[in-house]
């Protein structure tokens, strides 16, 4: 399902230009509605959440990465909400501590605390599954992610070619 | 109903036909009920019983009478665990009871293969579950099967339990009760085959329906009694799998009888498949494979009675068993009965454990498909720093691009040149916005620019540098620096690259 290059921007594969369309479409609109409001203080910001909100939502709930994201972005908006706010953390931080003990200690015996670690928590929603999973959801983040810089790299080549 | 193998595969070396002695009684009432044929089977099983019963060395009869009543009341009713118990108490145990037996057996199935022991279960218990034992016209029918081979077979089974026995799947309970070598090594195996042949045609139609077996790989038996080898978990839900793919077609079906029950012929017998496959193969050459089965279990439930391989049992039923219960509870010890590969200890914890590390080492190999570069590379650990790095510099190039392709959609260059430069250094506000006048020309910069494609390494320091008026050249800087800057930090963040 990958590209044959990781920097191709050209897919070969249909299934994963499935997703790229998906996240290229909802990107591009985050951004037109993106630019006219948001203060340029915050751009960066702005475009970042909403890069990563639409990867999400091009994904869908199938994913656990997605949905933390997803998670994470609907707390953010209810930050406002002191009860939200808490009730989120708190269903994070339970996930969290389900998700470690749910982890092998083998698995850390065999592949270093550190790595396991760091794995966790580079992937978005990676504390609260265990080993097995969460390598599957690297799997799949992975590839998002490539088809993300794939995305925005066509978006930036065509947008400065023209 | 490992008891019951082991029961079996002790009886064997007797010679059967030890007229049913104990159990016989008990066998031939309930078989009676379901019809006369069964009380042929009955007398196999009770052959087999007294056959194991005899040679008490093992202390396989005090093991079968415990057993017995145990598998008995659990009546297991799935036919192909009613056939495993069958086997074990020698007494056609109620279906049900084998159903039960499955449930709740729970037989060891290592324990019963590595120390021989046959649970020890009343024998009086099995006069009690005969009344349990499955009116089913199926089994009715497969009882009569069995008798038909009893003529032949009792003489030849000597190891495995009287093939006679409609209770072939019992007797291949047994063989892995003996033991993977003993059983399997001895007695012509083909007897058995020709009957699990015919027992499979008759538990095809029966099997099909039942989602019980017991998952006792007896079924297996024979084949695997061919090849004496000790069968994983994963090779008989592999074939179980395929059985039912096949619907059945070969006698390995009955291997999975045991994974039949499973039902999850899904289960991921990755590596384990293999054996599974083997055992498959010989089992169809042995025999004839009879119509194709309709469903594993079926198959299951044919090699349950026909085969009396102990052997074969474990690993795929094991495996099956497992992957249903999500690892949590050892086949073995549920009615699923695998048989641990050679040289790998039998332990549940130890099964589980295989599979939660076949099913990690499978993603890992996915991951390593994924991640550039990594296929040199062996081990988790480096595989795994080979990933972090790789997702984090996956990040980074997406933090780069963010800002920039959002930007350049909009198809408004942002007021704030920090945008496309956050990964160099934090935006500047002032700057930014002093440098917006020069918007209207960005355009025929950025072609400038891009035309040049010089500036690659300007950009990073052109962007630190105090704007001072240079509305276009930041701009131009932006633009042209984005590809720039990507090539750079995938340079440089992308270290494997």
């Amino acid at each position: 399902m990958k590209t044959p290059h990781p920097k191709n921007p050209t897919c070969t594969n249909p299934s994963r230009s499935i997703i790229r369309t998906r996240f290229a479409v909802r990107f591009l609109n985050a951004m037109k509605k993106l630019n006219k409001k948001t203060p340029p203080s915050r751009r960066y910001h702005t475009i970042r959440a909403a890069a990563c909100a639409s990867m999400a939502s091009a994904v869908g709930p199938r994913r656990a990465w997605s949905r933390a994201i997803l998670r994470k972005i609907r707390a953010r908006t209810l930050r406002d909400y002191i009860i939200n706010k808490s009730r989120n953390h708190r269903l994070i931080t339970r996930r969290k501590s389900t998700g470690l003990l749910r982890g092998n200690p083998r698995d850390q015996e065999e592949v270093g605390f550190r790595q396991e670690d760091d794995l966790r928590g580079l992937v978005p929603g990676g504390e609260g599954m265990g080993f097995c999973r969460l390598l599957s959801e690297t799997a799949h983040y992975i590839k998002c992610l490539r088809a993300q810089v794939q995305v925005m790299t066509n978006i930036l080549d065509h947008y400065n070619s023209t | 109903m490992e008891m019951a193998r082991n029961d079996a595969n002790v009886e064997p070396a007797k010679g059967s036909e030890d007229p049913v002695t104990f159990h016989e009684p008990n066998m031939s009432s309930d078989w009676h009920v379901h019809g006369n044929k069964i009380t042929t089977t009955s007398i196999g099983l009770v052959t087999m019983c007294n056959s194991m019963a005899e040679p008490s060395a093992c202390a396989s009869a005090p093991m079968m009478d415990s057993f017995g009543p145990a598998i008995w009341d659990q009546s297991i009713n799935g036919q192909n665990s009613g056939y495993c118990n069958i086997n074990v108490q020698n007494v056609a145990s109620t279906s049900s009871s084998l159903g039960a037996v499955k449930a709740g057996i729970g037989w060891t199935p290592n324990a019963m293969l590595s120390e021989g022991m046959f649970l020890p279960t009343v024998p009086g218990g099995v006069p009690q579950s005969l009344p349990h034992f499955p009116a089913d016209s199926a089994f009715i029918e497969r009882a009569a099967r069995f008798s038909c081979f009893n003529g032949g077979n009792f003489s030849e089974n000597v190891n495995h339990f009287p093939v006679p026995h409609p209770l072939n799947p019992h007797s291949q309970g047994l063989r892995p009760m003996r033991g993977p070598d003993e059983v399997l090594g001895g007695n012509g195996s083909k007897p058995l085959l020709g009957m699990q042949s015919q027992h499979h045609q008759m538990h095809m139609a029966e099997v099909s329906n039942e989602a019980l077996i017991p998952g006792e790989r007896r079924t297996e038996g024979s084949p695997f009694k061919n090849e004496k080898k000790s069968e994983s978990f994963m090779p008989s839900h592999d074939e179980v799998k395929k059985r039912i793919d096949v619907s059945g077609n070969q006698c390995d079906e009955a291997e999975f009888s045991g994974g039949g029950a499973q039902e999850e012929l899904d289960q991921e017998s990755s590596g384990k498949g293999l054996d599974l496959k083997k055992r498959k193969r010989t089992e169809q050459k042995t025999e004839n494979n009879e119509a194709p089965q309709p469903s594993n279990e079926i198959a299951a439930e044919i090699r349950q009675k026909g085969d009396q391989n102990p052997l074969s049992t474990s690993n795929p039923a094991g495996k099956h068993g497992k992957q249903v219960s999500q690892g949590s509870d050892p086949p073995k010890e549920e009615y699923i009965h695998i048989r641990a590969r050679r040289g790998q200890a039998t332990n549940s914890h130890s099964l589980a454990e295989r599979v939660r590390r076949e099913k990690i080492s499978e993603r890992m190999k996915f991951l390593q498909d994924l991640v550039p570069g990594c296929s040199k590379v062996t081990g988790k650990a480096v595989m795994l720093d080979e990933i972090i790095n790789y997702v984090q510099s996956l990040q980074r190039q997406v933090e780069i691009l963010q800002p920039r392709a959002g930007l350049s959609s909009s198809l408004v260059f942002p007021p704030d040149m920090t945008m496309p430069f956050p990964p160099l250094h934090p935006p500047q506000p002032g700057l930014i916005q002093g440098g917006l006048p020069g918007m209207g020309n960005s355009s025929e910069t950025l072609q400038s620019t891009l035309a040049r494609g010089g500036l690659e390494n300007r950009p990073l320091n052109m962007c630190r540098h105090p704007v001072c008026g240079r509305t276009n050249f930041t701009t131009s800087f932006t633009v042209v620096s984005t590809p720039a800057l990507l090539l750079m930090a995938k340079k440089h963040r992308l270290p494997f690259h």
